[in-house]
């Protein structure tokens, strides 16, 4: 709707004309997010933190014992260590493969555009259990692709990669990667149509060409995405949860547990309810800690303020 | 554009040309597990175990089976019904919360909405179990609201920041305008402040839409038994029961990926506009 008829239609209502319950408590405006976000959000997390200090049974009080017992769980560091190269794969592998196919449809497609923005955001799309039933039959020993195709490349595949405790976890970040490049292309497809065509071609007459164009120009015109890209890609890492949970179940031997299934298998399979929120807690101040710092140092934001900053 | 300069072009391809080469060689690869679902899906029962991508011939058999066999609709209505549930919450409390912070100004909405911020930097696996607790004391675990109204309260502060965004920038004299023309602040966010962020509205449905249609963890958690379960559980509950029977799974899997699928493809004109019109930025 265009300005003048947002006008026109605003003249109308003077007729309708009459005080409503909201225009006395403007308030109720805020009122339903505010409660659902401490309904739903802040008290589950209070609970959370005060749950972790009892027992399995949630009566006797034990104090620090439960991140004590978390410190010392060599499951807990083992997470811990495959959240830590789940991110440290995922985030700069999607990075640059959803950078790199953004610009090449942005800058050198034109008829083919659409096309290929929507085979390449399909994944993202496509629901994760499914996804995960896929990629196990892709990865099964003796009749999956996987294993048949790496032969014409001349690797001979002797293991299953989800039943192999070095391997499993990088298997399943593979999967992560498949699925979620999709949406850093989205993200930099919208970064790179907010940056101002004079910028281009102003760089363009300044001499700057292909690969100086894109290190000089484009990198540095992007990093507003790039620093939300990285602050979405560690909040998604500790999200972690379908993958896992339905191709490993964060095995062999906890090989690849990471904090979603960990946290699943205390509270809702053994019922340890003060060590699943202690381990909740835990998960809890790593993702917030770590977004302050990204946002305080790095000035990231959840979405990217692209037009802005290249103003 | 001189006659030299021409002539290097018809010799030598433009980068254009490889950009397009690359892009098709990595799609064909990128493409190869969708491409492999469906391929499962239209074997016959004696080739499912084919270590291939592509089989001859092929057969719609096992669509038949388990359409024949299973009341899949029944998730399709429960997936449905709490997607939109979700989307509408969203949306309604979203808009609502970005009128009163950014047209209105309300004391204290700056606070509160740093505050609601905070719910995009928890992980779902944290909050999970008291969720539930919480649910099953309400009695709703087994009920529409049990989903719909967590996936709402995880989905509000982004419609917030997207739709808050989009009022930032809307031109303020339109407000001013309405106001001295004495619209109420009811009619002022209905009839100016809505149809000004339409796009942000657009995307944000959209978005939430995929989101909220593909959710697992909670949908796992709130939804256990068989008459209320959505789609995403579908897969692991068959997964069992055709073990023998890839082909017959498979074709679970395309029944259940494929309506997102063609969906997105149906709205992808409307999110890209979304985005492109500035709806993802700060």
């Amino acid at each position: 709707m265009n300005k003048a008829s947002a006008v026109e239609s605003a003249k109308k209502l003077q007729l309708l004309r009459r005080k409503s319950l909201v225009d006395r408590f403007p308030y109720l405006y805020v009122l339903p997010a505010t409660l659902m976000f401490v309904g739903l959000v802040a008290y589950p997390i209070l609970w959370v933190v005060g749950e972790s200090f009892r027992g399995a049974n949630g009566k006797d009080f034990v104090g620090f014992g439960q991140y004590i017992r978390a410190f010392s769980d060599p499951v807990f560091w083992r997470v811990l260590r495959n959240m830590l190269c789940w991110g440290a794969i995922t985030i700069p592998v999607q990075m640059i493969l959803g950078g790199s196919i953004a610009y090449l449809i942005e800058r050198h497609t034109s008829r083919s555009r659409t096309f290929f923005r929507v085979m390449f955001f399909l994944p993202v799309v496509t629901s994760v259990s499914v996804i995960s039933i896929v990629w196990a039959q892709m990865y099964a020993p003796y009749y999956g692709i996987v294993q048949e195709y790496l032969k014409y490349i001349g690797v001979q595949l002797t293991i299953a990669p989800l039943g192999e405790p070095n391997i499993a976890i990088f298997a399943l970040i593979l999967v992560n990667i498949w699925q979620w490049t999709g949406f850093s292309m989205i993200m930099y497809i919208a970064g790179i149509n907010n940056i101002p065509s004079e910028l281009f071609d102003a760089a363009l007459i300044d001499g700057a060409h292909g690969w100086n164009l894109v290190v000089r120009i484009v990198v540095p015109l992007l990093s507003p995405v790039t620093r939300s890209l990285l602050l979405l890609g560690v909040i998604g890492t500790l999200q972690t949860f379908p993958i896992v949970h339905l191709m490993t179940d964060g095995g062999p031997d906890h090989a690849s547990e990471i904090f979603g299934t960990y946290i699943f298998k205390q509270g809702f399979v053994i019922g340890d309810t003060g060590y699943s929120s202690a381990l909740s807690a835990l998960v809890l101040l790593l993702a917030l800690g770590l977004s302050v710092l990204q946002i305080a140092v790095l000035g990231a934001r959840l979405t990217p303020q692209t037009r802005k900053s290249a103003a | 554009m001189t006659a030299q300069d021409r002539g290097i072009a018809l010799r030598r391809p433009s980068f254009g040309f490889y950009a397009k080469i690359i892009l098709l060689v990595l799609l064909a690869l990128w493409m190869i597990p969708e491409i492999y679902m469906v391929s499962v899906s239209l074997r016959p029962p004696d080739k499912s175990f084919d270590p291939s991508l592509f089989v001859l011939p092929i057969t719609f058999d096992n669509f038949a089976t388990v359409l024949h066999d299973n009341p899949l609709y029944k998730f399709f209505w429960n997936s449905l019904v709490i997607t939109l549930g979700t989307v509408l919450v969203v949306l309604v409390a979203g808009s609502m919360f970005a009128y009163a912070a950014s047209v209105l100004r309300l004391r204290r909405t700056t606070l509160i909405y740093v505050t609601l911020l905070t719910t995009l930097m928890v992980p779902v696996a944290s909050i999970v179990l008291p969720l539930a607790i919480m649910l099953k004391s309400f009695g709703w675990i087994n009920s529409y609201q049990g989903l719909i109204l967590p996936y709402a309260a995880l989905g509000i502060p982004y419609a917030i920041v997207i739709i808050k965004a989009f009022m930032d920038d809307s031109p303020r004299d339109l407000f001013e305008a309405a106001m001295i023309d004495g619209c109420t602040t009811l009619q002022m966010f209905s009839h100016v402040a809505l149809p000004l962020v339409k796009p942000a509205l657009i995307f944000v449905a959209i978005w939430q839409f995929i989101v909220t249609w593909n959710e697992f963890f909670l949908a796992l958690v709130v939804m256990n038994d068989g008459e209320h379960k959505t789609v995403t559980l579908v897969p692991m509950q068959y997964s069992g029961m055709y073990m023998a029977n890839p082909g017959a799974l498979f074709a679970i899997l395309v029944i259940i990926a494929l309506p997102l699928i063609f969906l997105y493809i149906f709205v992808q004109r409307y999110f890209i506009a979304g985005l492109l019109s500035g709806a993802v930025k700060g």
